[in-house]
């Protein structure tokens, strides 16, 4: 099917499915969402698919405004892998939220969640394959409205819950505003809107235009994408959102944060400087390192994921300053593989991303709560739930043969290519960065260690209440996520092909060429290397895998040039074969040999001989995470609401009372002197409002005067 | 930290050859009876004896190991006292026949200690088993806390009632093969403390016991020749410790 | 305070309802009052006199309950006993815990084991008697109940959980033992946390409780004497002789010159040991190898100059009421006192060497502190009261066996913390040696032990026992057996105030300030 078509069948899957969903009855609009939802989901990751293995472009002129532009669709790579990746989350979401539905959790907001749902796929997908600037700030409006509206179907209607979807809409428009004063910006010099005649006018601009351009565009756009500081929105949003849209708005919505920083800055404006890509380097590694801080010490489910995606996406757009630095300075094979790293993590990211917060949905269904210091032992219960949740788990915790640990691992190899920057400026920043990022993978490890441990493991603390497995539509789902985390874990050496037409649109070479090098795949690549090298590359072995898997299984990292290229290589397909191989290999040694002659027992826990192992006598989440909230104190800086001994007869302690408040980083660094100095201002300039009559007709007179003064010196 | 490795290396070797050839310092027994003949005073004898570890058979005085306290009323203030020798090494043969722990376990045993009500005597002469006259751990024996390691387990005192269910616990958390050593007057016959309704009659009554080592405390080496007795390295010396004469309940 | 202030100072405050008497040959200052007044006249003792609270003897006589509180002070004649009796079916009296801290496990073992109440105590129960472990209502210490009846034991009760102080999110409680470390007493203790430092911690003790003061009711003296010596045997020449010092009390015998001295000779011989033996638990709690292997040594020698001289490593089989059991030559003592000062020296040059080891005081100084104003409210003795500036010894205020004779000092530090307590232990165990000294050239030919004929009285016998000072009460019936045996030993007051040391320090420390305590269970719990 042509790529065209795909996007008719699309739109229209997506249409259909409103107008039904107007209509009919609440019991009907869970496998409305399932059909419809599914069909456009497919069709999207099919269109996006296409257009990356093919490499063609599609645009489509829709309707022309005279004076403006034209509205233009357009899906290049770029807009594809985006597109793919939305295609292939909205896939399982659907199935996710048509079950919830199904099971009546939104209260009899089934209607208008559909029909907002489907709008919301449809103006996120013309997001993406806008091909000029007036309809996409137009789509991203849309979307934006949408966001809000979807969040407000939330069933409980705490006062909270409503000032987090007013606080969204209000970062999300401020961030549209920013972006779109960057836009005006960069059409200045330009004849039309569209893609085309943008990034030609970008060309001529001056150094200051430009990095004015990427100020607003990144943090206008950055605000969707949760970067430090415009972040403060997204933990209460995603928090207060219906189980049936997390998934949506973590693994999707996000990405078009992404989506426009990288249209902008490395698409339309390539960087001429290092200096933004730095910022942005920057700026990514504080969100992440930020994100990840506040995951670790968060007990809340889906709080704790909503800093993580923080975490992830300030990882992305570390990549990505760091392909802007390498865009700068002539470097072009490191830009393609930064590029490549970061649409790989951001596809990885909206994957186990939405499989945790479908995983966290069902534990919040069948448990009743949220809080792992309330949570424990749900492996017994939820067994599968588990099995995809610690699918999850592994892919955020970047551990082979999971998608994370692709991603992050090349992320890091693109950090230490700093080695062949010039600037030694440049080279502290890369280096800075890398630790802090390198900083951030091992606390994630920790956080993701404690959500399944409290969560699944250990000794149940909830009290009498009956837990049953999550429902087949979230399994299923749940499945899927867990399937494609594991599919591009594994299978890097084709993700990689895929994804390079989009890196070579942001001016790049072929990362392909460097990260699976075709003389590595097979024989007939040996003939472009010199002989005796080709001699000794045979030796290494690295036919091998040809016999075993079928296509390419490496994936390499390389560069010293083509005469003496040096090879560091690493396939996590091999990897997944060797695991499962000592696996095997460790579970016949121990039944066939070490207890063969033994007779196994099986008998209580080691408890210290007490009378009683209690719950309360375990590990809780907040004690497990405690370290880091001590190490990091000064970042949390925790202000105690009460420490009080309660005391009788002068020494008997009948109760400690302790709670300590944290107001977040950067609310408190940004948000609360702006608001504080605000307000100031406003306080004095209410000085003005005293209510005398006199004074106001002295203001119109002193108004007047100098409208008079200035019309008399024109 | 110097000056610790140069004190120690100053210091000398302290540890006692035992097993190797017989330990002959002063103070490192407190002796035990021994029966045997005896004359007239003999029923005198078996009344002075607190806690009915004495008994008189046709001018024989027999003395059950497992209840001495070990308070010298057989031999201090009597006429005639007591036989009694100076040797340490006190444990009778298994208490199931050919049970020693045998070949994987004669040189590196893990044991752990629990007490269950102990005077703290038994527990400290364990304690010096790690000192450097002792130093048990050239035998291969080591302590563990924790009993999914243990090879042995060591009971000292009466097992009280409020202990009962943890040293239960102790066992059944042991993997097979596992022995179990009873030290102590307190832990073979309930010492002074029993029987009574917070202490059992020793550790027999709540675990199946394989080793007996009497004495009240034992001193290390007795301990010592206990655990070497327990994995087959060492000959038990005593008749069994209790061919226990019929005693009226206290 | 001796008697006639005393009757003056009763007089001027309570006249008529209370009234002063000499409690039989104790030399006891008794005090009786009525129960309403019992507050008042106990918070006299402490505040206006001075004194320490020892403990509480609870005793049911035939128709009434009798409670006497004891008081000690700095002087021979500081020695007051308050008593109040009440009718049997009327067990409730009012508690002393909100002015006097000291009473307040006092107070809750008498209500374990007798059942008697104490109005305005915040937390009576689950203290002899765990609540998971036994019903309600048990008082084993009534004259009703049979100490040979069937062995009790239950099932753990599922419903119990452990009490809660701490209350903050996240915040959950470690259980430690019964069984727990390596060689170690059995003792449990529940540690509140949130994950890094311990908030609270609570003891649970009582798992070695063996009921020794039931046991010996209806006993002869010699069995009881076995009984005093064995439920706390690391100490069990102190605790025999103060057993013995209280059934001379009532037989009114004067114990031999002889006998006193080498009394004297072989508890300061114990206290040396006693203290080496700690040394080496805090050298090991801190895991420096060589110290704890250099303080074993010296543990072990004197175990076997202990044994050489006595027979018995632990002093066992030495005392009798009257005196000692057999003579032991004066040659062995001089030789004894030789290995002793030889042993000494290896013991200094370890103090020597612990003071520079920095990494070693970075463990103990300034950890597990108890205060000087904590101490006197919770009626701490021994090395860990006097390290923490609360200067009494009964060798010093209330001798006995003839210490008044004695030149010696009386090591007192101030800043409460482990190293303080070590410091203390170290300068003890010089001047037993000190004592020892004085006591082997002191020694006289003559006899050992006078016959003792304890009949129908009651007595307190005091020692300095090498942890602390420990009371024994006895009361005899008119055949000589034991009618009431209560030991207040010194582990029972330190123990009490164990938890406020761990608090606020991580788990890692708590073995260490547990091992600077010197704290037995077994003298806890008998």
């Amino acid at each position: 099917m042509g790529t065209g078509t795909l996007m008719i069948l699309f739109f229209a899957a997506c249409g259909t499915g409103i107008l039904i969903s107007a209509g009919a009855r609440p019991a009907y609009q869970g496998s409305i969402l399932v059909g419809l939802g599914c069909l456009a989901a497919l069709a999207a990751a099919a269109a996006g698919a296409q257009v990356l293995l093919s490499g063609e472009l599609f645009t489509q002129s829709l309707w022309s405004l005279p004076g403006l532009t034209t509205l233009t669709l357009r899906l290049d790579p770029l807009s594809a892998a985006f597109v793919l990746v939305t295609g292939l989350v909205l896939l399982p979401a659907s199935l996710y939220a048509g079950g919830e539905l199904r099971r009546a959790s939104l209260r009899g907001r089934e209607r208008a969640f559909t029909v907002l749902l489907l709008a919301l796929y449809a103006s996120v997908v013309l997001v993406l394959i806008a091909g000029d600037a007036l309809l996409l700030l137009l789509a991203w409006e849309i979307m934006s409205i949408l966001c809000y509206l979807l969040v407000l179907t939330s069933p409980s209607r705490e006062d909270g819950e409503l000032g987090s979807a007013y606080r969204l809409l209000a970062m999300g428009e401020a961030g549209t505003l920013a972006a779109a004063l960057g836009f005006l910006v960069l059409a200045l010099g330009a004849s039309s809107l569209q893609f085309d005649a943008l990034k030609s006018a970008a060309a001529a601009l001056g150094a200051n235009a430009r990095f004015g351009v990427f100020l607003l565009t990144f943090f206008g756009f950055g605000v969707k994408a949760g970067l430090v500081p415009v972040n403060s929105w997204l933990q209460p949003a995603y928090e207060a959102a219906p189980r049936a849209f997390a998934p949506v708005l973590a693994g999707v919505t996000l990405n078009l944060g992404l989506y426009g920083i990288l249209r902008v800055n490395a698409d339309l404006m390539p960087a001429a400087q290092a200096g933004p890509g730095l910022l942005a380097l920057i700026v990514g590694t504080a969100s992440a390192l930020i994100g990840i801080l506040y995951a670790t010490i968060d007990n809340d489910l889906k709080a704790m994921l909503a800093h993580s995606s923080i975490e992830n996406a300030g990882i992305v757009v570390a990549a990505l300053g760091a392909g802007m630095v390498f865009v700068a300075t002539g470097h072009p094979a490191l830009a393609a593989i930064a590029f490549v790293a970061a649409l790989y993590h951001m596809i990885n990211h909206s994957l186990y991303k939405a499989l945790l917060f479908v995983g966290a949905g069902a534990v919040e269904t069948h448990t009743g709560t949220r809080d792992m210091d309330r949570l424990g032992g749900l492996i017994r219960w939820m067994p599968l739930t588990a099995l995809g949740f610690l699918a999850g788990t592994l892919s955020i915790a970047a551990l082979p043969p999971f998608n994370g640990f692709v991603s992050e691992w090349l992320t890091l190899q693109v950090m230490l290519r700093a080695a062949e920057l010039s600037s030694i400026g440049s080279k502290i920043v890369f280096a800075l960065c890398g630790a802090a990022l390198a900083l951030t993978a091992a606390l994630a490890v920790t956080c993701f260690v404690k959500v399944f441990a409290m969560s699944f493991l250990g000794m149940r603390r909830l009290e009498q209440r009956r837990v049953t497995d999550a429902a087949p539509a979230t399994l299923v789902s749940m499945a899927i996520l867990a399937v494609l985390c594991l599919a591009f874990g594994v299978l890097p050496t084709y993700v990689i092909p895929l994804l390079d037409p989009a890196s070579m649109q942001l001016h790049g070479t072929s990362a392909s060429d460097a990260l699976v090098p075709p003389f590595f795949a097979s024989a007939e690549g040996h003939g472009g290397l010199p002989a005796p090298f080709a001699q000794e590359f045979h030796d290494l072995g690295a036919q091998v895998g040809e016999a075993v898997l079928p296509g390419r299984g490496l994936v390499v990292l390389h560069r010293g040039g083509t005469e003496n290229p040096v090879v560091f290589a690493m396939s996590t397909s091999y990897m997944l074969l060797a695991l499962i191989g000592l696996l095997l290999v460790s579970y016949l040694v121990i039944r066939l040999w070490l207890t063969r002659h033994r007779q196994q027992s099986r008998r209580e826990r080691w408890d210290g001989g007490v009378r009683q192992l209690l719950p309360e006598m375990t590990y809780t989440a907040t004690g497990f995470s405690n370290p880091v909230r001590v190490i990091f104190d000064a970042i949390f800086r925790p202000t105690t609401v009460e420490d009080t001994r309660e005391t009788v007869a002068a020494h008997f302690r009948m109760a400690i009372r302790r709670e300590k408040e944290r107001v977040h980083l950067v609310d408190r660094l940004v948000f609360q002197p702006v608001r504080s100095a605000t307000l100031g201002l406003a306080q004095r300039l209410a000085a003005m409002h005293h209510g005398r009559i006199n004074a106001y007709v002295t203001y119109a007179f002193v108004a007047l005067l100098i409208v008079f003064a200035v019309l008399a010196m024109s | 930290m110097s000056q610790w490795v140069i004190k120690g290396i100053r210091t000398g070797i302290k540890t006692s050859a035992y097993p190797r050839r017989a330990e002959g310092a002063a103070g490192i027994t407190p002796g035990l009876a021994r029966g045997g003949g005896f004359g007239a005073g003999a029923a005198g004898l078996v009344d002075r004896c607190l806690t009915h570890a004495l008994d008189r058979t046709e001018g024989e005085i027999s003395v059950d190991q497992r209840r001495c306290v070990h308070c010298y009323r057989c031999v201090r203030g009597v006429a005639q006292p007591l036989n009694w020798d100076m040797t340490y090494e006190w444990t009778g043969p298994m208490l199931r026949p050919a049970n020693e722990l045998g070949p994987p376990f004669q040189r590196s045993i893990h044991i752990i200690v629990v007490d269950a009500g102990d005077c703290g005597a038994c527990l400290n002469e364990v304690k010096q088993l790690n000192n450097p006259h002792y130093n048990m751990h050239r035998l291969g024996f080591f302590i563990t806390p924790t009993p999914r390691h243990a090879d042995v387990l060591l009971v000292v005192g009466p097992v009280t009632d409020q202990m009962r269910f943890a040293l239960k616990k102790v066992y059944d958390a042991m993997p097979t093969p596992k022995r179990v050593l009873a030290v102590g007057a307190c832990a073979l016959s309930g010492g002074v403390f029993a029987k009574s309704f917070v202490c059992a009659n020793g550790v027999a009554e709540v675990l199946p016991v394989d080793v007996e080592v009497p004495g009240n405390p034992p001193p290390p080496l007795a301990i010592l020749h206990g655990l070497l007795v327990a994995v087959g390295r060492q000959p038990p010396r005593l008749a069994p410790a209790g061919h226990a004469p019929a005693t009226a309940e206290r | 305070m001796n008697r006639t202030e005393l009757e003056e100072q009763i007089e001027r405050q309570w006249l008529g309802q209370a009234q002063v008497g000499v409690d039989g040959a104790t030399r006891a200052v008794e005090v009786s009052c009525t129960r309403a007044l019992l507050v008042e006249v106990c918070r006299h003792m402490v505040e206006h006199g001075d004194l320490g609270f020892a403990g509480l003897i609870v005793e049911e006589a035939a128709a009434e309950w009798q409670l006497r509180y004891v008081f000690y002070g700095d002087r021979p004649t500081d020695r007051v006993q308050v008593r109040v009796s009440a009718p049997l079916a009327e067990n409730v009296f009012p508690s002393l815990v909100a002015w006097i801290h000291g009473a307040d496990w006092h107070e809750r073992e008498a209500q374990d084991l007798y059942g008697v109440r104490f109005a305005g105590h915040p937390h009576l129960g689950d203290f002899v008697l765990h609540e998971d472990a036994w019903q309600e209502g048990v008082a084993p210490m009534r004259s009703g109940f049979d100490a040979q009846a069937a062995l009790h034991h239950r099932l753990p009760d599922a419903d119990w959980r452990p009490r809660r102080i701490v209350q903050e999110p996240g915040a959950f409680v470690m259980p430690v033992g019964p069984k727990f470390s390596g060689v170690t007493e059995s003792a449990h203790f529940l540690l509140e946390t949130v994950g890094e430092d311990v908030i609270r911690s609570s003891t649970r003790l009582f798992y070695k409780w063996r009921a020794v003061e039931k046991l010996a009711e209806g006993k002869t003296v010699e069995e009881v004497l076995l009984l005093a010596e064995r439920f706390a045997a690391m100490t069990a020449f102190g605790h025999g002789l103060a057993f013995s010092q209280a059934i001379e009390s009532i037989g009114g015998t004067e114990v031999p010159a002889r006998a006193q001295t080498l009394r004297v000779f072989l508890a300061e011989l114990e206290r040396l040991r006693q203290h080496a033996g700690a040394i080496q638990e805090i050298c090991e709690s801190t895991a420096l190898a060589i110290a704890t292997s250099q303080a074993g040594i010296v543990e072990e020698e004197l175990l076997r100059v202990s044994g050489e001289l006595t027979g018995h490593r632990y002093l066992f089989g030495l005392l009798a009421p009257g005196g000692l059991l057999c003579d032991l030559p004066t040659a062995a003592c001089r030789r004894a006192l030789g290995r002793s000062q030889e042993i000494l020296a290896r013991l200094n040059e370890l103090e020597r060497r612990l003071g520079s080891s920095s990494s070693f005081l970075d463990r103990i100084e300034e950890v597990g502190a108890i205060s000087a104003p904590t101490a006197k409210a919770y009626s701490l003795v021994g090395p860990v009261a006097r390290a923490s500036g609360l200067a009494r010894d009964l060798r010093r205020a209330q001798p006995y066996c003839g210490y008044q004779a004695f030149d010696f000092e009386v090591p007192v530090e101030q800043e409460g913390d482990g190293y303080a307590r070590l410091r203390v232990l170290f300068a003890e165990a010089r001047q037993s040696v000190r004592i020892m000294q004085q006591a082997a050239a002191a020694l006289r030919e003559g006899e050992v032990c006078r016959p003792v004929h304890a009949r129908g009285g009651a007595a307190l016998g005091a020692v300095e026992a090498p942890r602390g000072a420990t009371f024994h009460w006895v009361r005899v019936d008119e055949g000589g057996r034991i009618v009431r045996y209560h030991a207040i030993t010194p582990s029972f007051a330190n123990w009490h105030s164990f938890h406020l040391a761990a608090e606020n320090f991580a788990f890692q420390d708590f073995p260490i300030i547990l091992s600077t305590f010197d704290l037995s269970v077994a003298e806890n719990d008998r």
